[in-house]
């Protein structure tokens, strides 16, 4: 589902990601896991097609995102660590200007929205501009326009952040029927019971480098995530 | 304390002078300078250079018939109403809406403090404006009636009176404005209605000042009796100017207390209304099944709602095409008349008035830039676009029409309510109406062109792109210079070939540069667009 093939992205003098690999198949959820600054998120920005790498290659669902970007996109989602958005629509506005997007029938973002809104809360505040919302809102309300066209990989950036214990149940279990309808997702977070209790692999970002990825029996042995992560951080 | 909370509120209010934040480094010397000397010859030679004008005109008339206190009274209001009006709008956000209210607030700070840094904010926006008229009036009275100690001491003191004073009036009405904005639905469009009320005032007033002024010297004795009869307190503060220390005295004490009871008001009220929130009538959302749209239509409604969102948004980049419309329909009327003067002025060179009005509504197709910060207003929400399945040169092409219906509509009315009035063959008629549209399809264009080039995503206040970006600025000015060396050109020599033949040859060429733009947007622009 998708290929990160040696990228390397450097700004200016430094080097935020350096020659990264990794594969993710169709039904896993991946976490990507690292300290601040480690390169997650110019690594997530550069698959979601919106950063330029300098070398290598991302390939989602065997095309290229440098190459064919459009295609990419309309099989992918992507929520950032911030969820900024337009603060002059209101929240069903927004969703439909996204389904729009997709091209997305009125039936069918009708019968998501109102599953999906309904899950998280948010039905009642649809006809309330962005701009009142607060941070977690904002937060369901990215969920929800990620998960409008059903895609088949989904990017997302310390998802998390923001929510109530509820949403972020919610949450754990949308991203589980995504894998198994045969998606995936790739997430980074600094919660590393979430990211234990969820992932079926993860991968350790340090300095721009892969330091180490796989299953979480493979990545953590008998040990706990957090003593992995940080015996690799103190290395 | 009190010393460290206005030491950091004056570093908020000259902030853009010190501090560059597209670079996001502190400016060079040279640049400070060069800011300092930019804002004082806008505020003190534009501004104050006009109302130095007007002083001039006043002074000596109302002086010698022993008047000068009502010279006083009409420049001290003149004074308060600019210093109240341009500070109205900022007041109340300067007051209570700081982003550090709650970080001010965990503190140990007592509010009064808080509110004294806050309102020395107020003071300087208000003072900036009021001094911009009241101090030449005071320079002028120094020079015409020559200086003494006593009008010296009492002019500086009339001086801070009024500023105190426009500095109450800000705090009142910036909290008018502000509840009664929190009860209006279409809040921006309320504020561009207002704010085009205003220009029209001015306009109004500007166009009889010299009318106005003429009345006020002849009849000086009837309005001073009336001043006298009907508001003596103003009769004091004219006498204070004219250096009568008794007059100077009462107003300082009358405006230390306002201020005292201004500061005891707002220091006492602030932590309630910084802690309530306005009603607002909550909508109930209630399913609708909805049009499917397509992209490039979903990113232009967009568009289109950001435009209508931001009253700041239609005032600096859509004012235009109130001026278009006004225009036309004012030609409709009038324009027999204007069209035979300017022909009479221009006898040498036929054709002059069709040009020259092609070129006055092309400067005002140029006031309207919407597409030039419409990149750089993307600001932090440009991953959407950016992560979404559209195309770069979709998203710009939604921009750019925007523009072009936004301007060229209202255009086409305008010329064709001066098609009918132009008194010219039907050729040129023809010709000017394919010239306008043709000019306003390269200025959507350039503007476009201009938002791609010099975008500026890092802006925390959407006044930054929509006043001082590089592509608002040189799209409008820019635009200017090409529209003065079309019709200057013709003023030369273009006369010479006759309007309908220089109207074709300008939209040919104007077609051409559009034509070349858009392949550059389309294409370069779509790709810079997508690695912002």
């Amino acid at each position: 589902m998708l290929k990160i093939n040696g990228i390397t992205k450097n700004y200016d003098e430094k080097k935020a990601v350096d020659n990264l690999y990794l594969h993710i198949q169709p039904g896993e959820i991946y976490g990507f896991i690292g300290h601040n600054g480690a390169g997650k998120t110019t690594t997530l920005k550069s698959i979601a097609g919106i950063l330029k790498f300098d070398s290598g290659e991302i390939l989602i669902d065997g095309m290229s995102i440098v190459d064919s970007p459009i295609e990419c996109k309309k099989i992918m989602a992507y929520i950032p660590d911030n969820p900024d958005l337009y603060d002059f629509m209101t929240g069903i506005k927004y969703l439909n200007f996204v389904a729009d997007i997709f091209g997305i029938s009125s039936e069918d973002r009708s019968q998501r929205i109102r599953k999906y809104a309904d899950t998280f809360g948010l039905t009642a505040d649809l006809a309330q501009p962005i701009a009142t919302y607060s941070h977690g809102m904002k937060q369901k309300l990215a969920i929800i326009s990620a998960w409008i066209h059903e895609p088949k990989l989904i990017i997302m950036d310390e998802p998390f952040v923001g929510l109530d214990p509820k949403a972020a149940h919610e949450l754990k279990l949308m991203m589980r029927e995504v894998c198994d309808g045969g998606g995936a997702i790739f997430f980074s977070t600094h919660v590393l019971e979430v990211a234990e209790k969820l992932c079926d692999k993860v991968a350790i970002i340090k300095d721009g480098v892969l330091v180490r990825s796989g299953t979480m029996e493979e990545v953590k042995g008998d040990d706990s995530l957090e003593e992995v992560f940080l015996d690799l951080e103190a290395e | 304390m009190v010393k460290t909370l206005i030491k950091k509120q004056l570093m908020e209010v000259f902030k853009g002078y010190f501090y560059d934040s597209k670079k996001n480094k502190k400016r060079s010397s040279g640049g400070i300078i060069a800011y300092f000397i930019l804002f004082g010859v806008l505020m003190i030679g534009v501004l104050g250079g006009m109302f130095g004008a007007l002083a001039v005109s006043l002074c000596g008339p109302l002086s010698d018939a022993g008047m000068g206190w009502l010279y006083f009274i009409i420049m001290g209001s003149l004074s308060i109403v600019l210093g109240a009006f341009g500070g109205v709008f900022n007041s109340y956000s300067g007051l209570y809406l700081g982003k550090d209210n709650d970080l001010l607030l965990s503190m140990p700070i007592p509010v009064r403090y808080i509110m004294a840094s806050r309102l020395i904010n107020v003071y300087i926006l208000g003072a900036m404006y009021s001094i911009v008229a009241i101090l030449p009036a005071e320079i002028v009275y120094w020079v015409v009636v020559g200086p003494t100690i006593s009008n010296m001491v009492c002019g500086i003191i009339l001086i801070f009176v009024i500023t105190l004073i426009v500095m109450v009036l800000s705090c009142i009405l910036g909290w008018g404005v502000a509840k009664i904005s929190l009860k209006l639905k279409r809040k921006s469009f309320a504020v561009v209605v207002s704010s085009i009320a205003f220009i029209g005032i001015y306009y109004f007033f500007y166009f009889k000042a010299s009318a106005l002024i003429r009345d006020l010297i002849a009849n000086a004795g009837v309005y001073g009796d009336k001043v006298k009869a009907g508001a003596y307190w103003l009769f004091f503060l004219g006498k204070a100017g004219e250096g009568d220390w008794l007059s100077a005295l009462i107003c300082l004490a009358f405006a230390l207390a306002v201020f005292a009871i201004t500061w005891y008001v707002i220091a006492k009220t602030f932590l309630s209304m910084v802690t309530t929130s306005g009603k607002s009538a909550r909508t109930e959302y209630r399913e609708k099944s909805v049009k499917e749209k397509s992209a490039f239509r979903a990113v232009l409604g967009k568009e289109l709602s950001r435009f209508l969102s931001s009253s700041t948004y239609m005032l600096n980049s859509g004012l235009g095409i109130v001026f278009v419309v006004v225009s036309g329909v004012l030609l409709l009327f009038k324009g027999e008349v204007f069209f035979s003067t300017i022909n009479s002025a221009f006898e040498q060179m036929p054709g002059a008035a069709s040009i020259l009005i092609a070129a006055a509504l092309c400067l005002l197709a140029c006031m309207n830039n919407i597409s030039a910060p419409s990149v750089s207003l993307e600001g932090k929400n440009i991953w959407i676009l950016q992560s979404l399945p559209v195309r770069p040169a979709t998203v710009l092409r939604a921009k750019a029409v925007l523009h072009l219906l936004l301007s060229g509509v209202p255009m086409v009315f305008a010329v064709i309510c001066i098609m009918i009035v132009l008194p010219e063959t039907v050729i040129v008629r023809l010709m000017l109406l394919a010239f306008v549209l043709v000019f306003i399809c390269f200025s959507v264009m350039f503007a476009s062109f201009l938002g791609i080039k010099l975008p500026n995503l890092s802006w925390t206040s959407e006044v930054v792109p929509l006043k001082q970006g590089g592509a608002a600025m040189f799209s409008i000015f820019g635009g200017w210079v090409i529209v003065a060396a079309f019709a200057g050109l013709y003023l030369l020599i273009g006369y010479k070939i006759g309007p309908s033949i220089y109207l074709a040859i300008s939209t040919l060429v104007f077609a051409a540069a559009a034509i070349i733009l858009r392949r550059v947007l389309y294409t370069k622009g779509a790709q810079a667009f997508a690695e912002l």
